[in-house]
């Protein structure tokens, strides 16, 4: 072959967390190439099929499904690709092009809270991290200035910081400040953080809500994954899409030796690297492992001890949905702006899982409508009706606790994809532990639509879940190589110069998105292996914050 | 909002300083009058120093802002009161000196990127408040930017001598009895400290303004600056006094927002000035000689209404060639998020209308264009106003197809803009410095060979 397909570090997976690594180790003076299984989009292609898509709704109608990576599509119907193993249905939904899913987020970046990373210790569940919140603060808050993380930190004790929030907080819809006022003092109602221009950042405008977050922000005022890989290749990274990794290769001392790709013409190629760091999601990422299988990890890379893909955790939601007694108005502002974060943390966790309350700001408009049209409303009645319900309307869900249990896993399917790569299969069930915060939290439910003289309450019921695609768990790092996959920053126990960045490395799930974390974490990893590889004795080093800076 | 108020504080705090250093550092001199130094500052912020002579993101009047011209780029100097690097020793008449006439401290002529050739309409009690404000309530900053590197011969600083001779008028402003003492306020700002001419006047083939079309609109780059003479179908002739002055005041009125280099000088010099002396100036600018411009039908102001064209696109597939977009589908991918469905702009008018609107209006298309690449950043009256620019995203042809769309459905319909057009603007502009030094040499070149005739005929002369 006549190019040179070999470098410092090969990054599988463009989404944020590969591509702000891929940016870091550039900015470093290294040179970085960074694998992606999709194509590139732009935010304007997005937004012109969201506005030609004839299902508003799905918001993954914009993004363009590719068959040599394809990812689980399920309106409108089931693609079939993430195969079901059961008890529970666990419908994963994230994008494979470059940027990854992030560009179709609600752009909440919440930091964990510190007990969330000592599970095991404080309440006997789950498992503690290998690190601690402490360790990890500076690599929070870099992550926060390169994303522009806007927030209060009055509002947000749970989480310590040393820095403050590089932006201040997104103006406070009219629908969340009405829950604000009404809830306190039962309920303090704040502002989430967010990485959503609060003002100019970045040369992106601030949000002037659009209630558009998702499928795509038409303004740009959200940070995502494409700018991260904008940044990457500024820095010098060299991206190379439409190229999906099936094989990690390793050598006789069990180091990655080169990373294989297929093309969308299952044209093979062989990339060499010093250093590999897979970044390709929470279910990808496990996958390529159990792929690359050999005589000596018959399992699969970093699978010597059958972890791989194992303590699958995401975030379910249980809701209800009433009508206030006054106008509100969802829809005006970001789709997710505010919620309650006092039941995240206490000793109830040792019995049942804690959670987050979170309101929904996205416009009853549509939802509304498709559902009187269903019902035969039309004419005058169903203008009244549209414009009652699209008027006060609100909806509250809880964002639940999911424990690491080794059974909650993503393995190969017996199906096969385009190229002939066996597609993910997923075996997940939501177990008591869960089920009982979604019990408990339905006292809050009922006490929160009554201070808003709610009517009309409609709960999701005891058996419905819904998912919020915050992957995690499946390369968990920890110090036992029998309970983990990777160490405390990142290496695969079983290959010395292979790296996780992503969700993936996540022990626990705790009840905040996991974006933020991870990008946090993909810091802590990347600064530790620029200071090993520059001879600086481990446990000698120090944090080193925002040192490259934005 | 918090980005003003900080500089606000922070000028507030280099006041501070400023004035505990003069204090300190002049020895013997009798303390500078509190009244004499505000008045200064406030006059320092009316001639826009701070815009040439601070670099992005340094030290106030530390200069090292590199400021390209036809003949290469001029470096801003530090004048700070800086004893080694800025212009701490100089004198009043020293100080005068190079800001009413291009005269450095050593004597040798500054270039007219420095825009003496306005200042020196500044009254001598200007000039000593101003002198006052920089000696006493600047913070010295140490360091010398690099030194001006032009092509030969402009090198040669005296050649700027030759220069003076033809085009410095050093008269200081004379009011005009007959007018009154508002409009002779207005005269007096507008044709000194505010230098608008600097920018709105053409220029000739020698790079001075152009006085018999004072005000007629000139090149600034890239952008072009509009005419703003009182025109009422070319110029401002049309505006009312309040619009000017809310124009300049917040760099927005619904016909019309500032971006650019006008953005930067609302940004930093006239929301600061008082009301009184924007309508001044504003009275002024209404009485400055109408000159038309040619083919110029309507007011650039009074085009295009309500518009959308979605209907020929949706549901239709992108091309494959992302240079084959047509209209419509760039205005709804790129424009129509903020701008609205039929380019109305937002109820509360912070997304401004794209029709009637002199963005849309001009047959000179530049500036649209170079709001399509840069887009628009002011922050002035304490509000941020953010257009991202599109230079990464769209390609010249893409920024030429949309340009003619807007002018074609919003504005304009003559305004015409070519692919070549948006990559000669991405890069900077109209390509004329080397014509410019090639005129000097090949100027140079024509003297030598009068003077060689000349010496040729007076040989001849002599033997016969």
């Amino acid at each position: 072959m006549a190019e040179n397909l070999s470098a410092d570090f090969v990054v599988i997976g463009s989404g944020i967390c590969g591509a702000l690594a891929a940016y870091k180790l550039a900015r470093a003076g290294a040179s970085v190439i960074m694998l992606e299984a999709g194509p590139r989009v732009t935010r304007a292609q997005l937004l012109a099929n969201f506005r030609n898509s004839p299902r508003r709704s799905d918001w993954m109608s914009p993004y363009p499904f590719s068959p040599w990576a394809p990812h689980p599509v399920y309106k409108p119907k089931d693609n079939g690709y993430l195969v079901q193993a059961g008890p529970y249905p666990y419908p994963a939904e994230y994008i494979r092009v470059v940027g990854g899913t992030t560009w179709h987020w609600a752009a909440h970046t919440w930091r964990y809270l510190p007990n969330d990373m000592r599970m095991q210790s404080l309440y006997g569940v789950g498992v503690d991290w290998p690190c601690t919140y402490d360790e990890l603060d500076p690599f929070y808050q870099e992550a926060e200035e390169i994303m522009g993380v806007a927030g209060s930190a009055e509002e947000h004790p749970e989480s310590p910081r040393s820095k403050p929030f590089p932006l201040e907080p997104v103006a406070e819809p009219w629908a969340m400040r009405r829950l604000r006022e009404r809830l306190q003092p039962e309920y303090p109602v704040v502002g989430n953080t967010v990485a959503r221009n609060s003002r100019t950042f970045g040369g992106r405008p601030a949000c002037c809500g659009s209630n558009n977050c998702q499928p795509i922000c038409p303004v740009d005022a959200q940070y995502h994954g494409g700018l991260a890989v904008d940044a990457a290749e500024a820095a010098g990274v060299r991206l190379i899409p439409n190229a999906v990794v099936y094989r990690l290769e390793h050598d006789e001392r069990d180091r990655i030796v080169a990373a294989h790709y297929f093309d969308p013409d299952k044209q093979s190629y062989r990339v060499t690297g010093k250093t590999f760091i897979v970044a390709a999601n929470g279910i990808e990422s496990p996958k390529l492992l159990l792929l690359s299988t050999s005589e000596r990890f018959p399992n699969g890379i970093a699978n010597s001890r059958d972890m791989v893909g194992r303590h699958l955790m995401d975030h379910p939601s249980t809701s209800l949905t009433f009508d206030a007694d006054e106008e509100v108005w969802l829809g005006r502002g970001p789709q997710s702006p505010s919620s309650i974060n006092t039941l995240r943390d206490g000793p109830f966790r040792a019995e049942f899982s804690a959670y987050r309350l979170d309101f929904t700001n996205i416009s009853r408009v549509d939802s509304t409508t498709q559902r009187l049209l269903l019902d035969g409303v039309y004419g005058p009645e169903f203008e009244k009706r549209l414009r009652y319900s699209a008027a006060r309307e609100m909806n509250v869900k809880t964002v639940l606790e999911v424990l690491p249990r080794p059974e909650n896993r993503i393995t190969l399917s017996d199906r096969k994809d385009a190229l002939g790569i066996p597609q993910p299969q997923v075996h997940y069930a939501i177990d008591a532990y869960t089920r009982g915060g979604a019990q408990d939290a339905k006292k809050h439910f009922t006490r929160i639509a009554e201070l808003m003289g709610g009517t009309n309450l409609r709960f999701t019921p005891d058996d419905a879940f819904a998912n919020n695609q915050h992957i995690c768990g499946t390369l968990s790092m920890g110090n036992d190589p029998n309970t983990s996959v990777c160490d405390r920053y990142g290496r695969a126990h079983d290959h010395e110069n292979l790296f996780f960045i992503g969700t993936g490395v996540l022990p626990t799930a705790g009840t905040c998105n996991s974006t933020l974390a991870a990008v946090a974490v993909g810091f802590w990893t990347v600064a530790h292996i620029l200071e090993e590889q520059a001879g600086v004795p481990s446990g000698k080093r120090a944090a080193t914050g925002a040192g490259a800076g934005t | 909002m918090g980005w003003i108020q900080a500089v606000k504080r922070c000028v507030g705090g280099l006041m501070v300083l400023g004035l505990a250093w003069g204090g300190a550092g002049v020895v013997g001199a009798a303390p500078a009058d509190p009244e004499l130094i505000q008045r200064g500052e406030y006059l320092a912020r009316v001639g826009d120093c701070v815009a040439c002579h601070t670099a992005p993101g340094g030290p106030v009047f530390a200069g090292g802002l590199e400021l390209p011209t036809p003949v290469g780029n001029i470096v801003a100097t530090n004048i700070t009161p800086s004893k080694t690097a800025g212009i701490g020793n100089y004198t009043l008449e020293q100080f005068d000196a190079a800001v009413r006439r291009g005269i450095r401290a050593d004597g040798k002529p500054l270039y007219p990127a420095m825009p003496y050739p306005s200042y020196a309409k500044v009254t001598d009690e200007d000039i000593e408040a101003m002198y006052a404000y920089f000696m006493n309530a600047v913070e010295p900053v140490e360091t010398r930017p690099p030194q001006t590197k032009l092509p030969f011969p402009f090198n040669i600083r005296y050649s700027m001598k030759l220069w003076n001779a033809l085009f410095l008028d050093e008269t200081p402003f004379q009011p005009d009895p007959s007018q009154g003492e508002e409009w002779n306020r207005g005269a007096y700002l507008v044709q000194g400290l505010t230098h608008c001419s600097t920018c709105h006047s053409p220029r000739n083939f020698l790079m001075a303004e152009d006085s018999s079309r004072d005000l007629a609109g000139g090149e600034v780059g890239p952008w072009h600056a509009p005419n703003i003479t009182s025109d009422p179908v070319s110029g401002v002739g049309s505006w009312s006094l309040e619009e000017i002055v809310a124009y300049m005041k917040q760099g927005s009125i619904p016909k019309s927002q500032a971006a650019g280099p006008m953005a930067e000088a609302i940004d930093h010099s006239f929301q600061y000035m008082t009301d009184a002396d924007l309508r001044a100036m504003a009275v002024y600018l209404k009485s400055v000689p109408p000159i038309a411009e040619d083919g110029v039908k309507k007011p650039v102001d009074s085009w295009g209404r309500a518009h959308a064209d979605f209907a020929s696109v949706r549901g239709k597939p992108w091309p494959e060639n992302p240079d084959e977009l047509n209209g419509p589908q760039l205005f709804d991918a790129y424009c129509a998020a903020c701008h609205q469905a039929s380019g109305q702009g937002t109820f509360d008018r912070q997304m401004p209308a794209l029709y009637q609107n002199t963005a849309t209006g001009r047959l000179q298309t530049n500036n649209l264009v170079m709001v399509i690449l840069e887009g628009i950043h002011r922050v002035s009256q304490g509000y941020e106003v953010r257009m991202p620019g599109f230079a990464h995203e769209l390609s010249d042809q893409q920024i030429a197809t949309l340009s003619n769309y807007l002018m074609q459905a919003y504005g304009n319909p003559d305004g015409q803009t070519s692919a070549e057009q948006v990559a000669n603007l991405r890069q900077g502009g109209p390509v004329s410095s080397s014509n410019l030094i090639l005129l000097a040499r090949a100027g140079m070149v024509v003297g030598l060979l009068v003077v060689l005739a000349l010496v040729v005929w007076l040989v001849r002369r002599r033997r016969s």
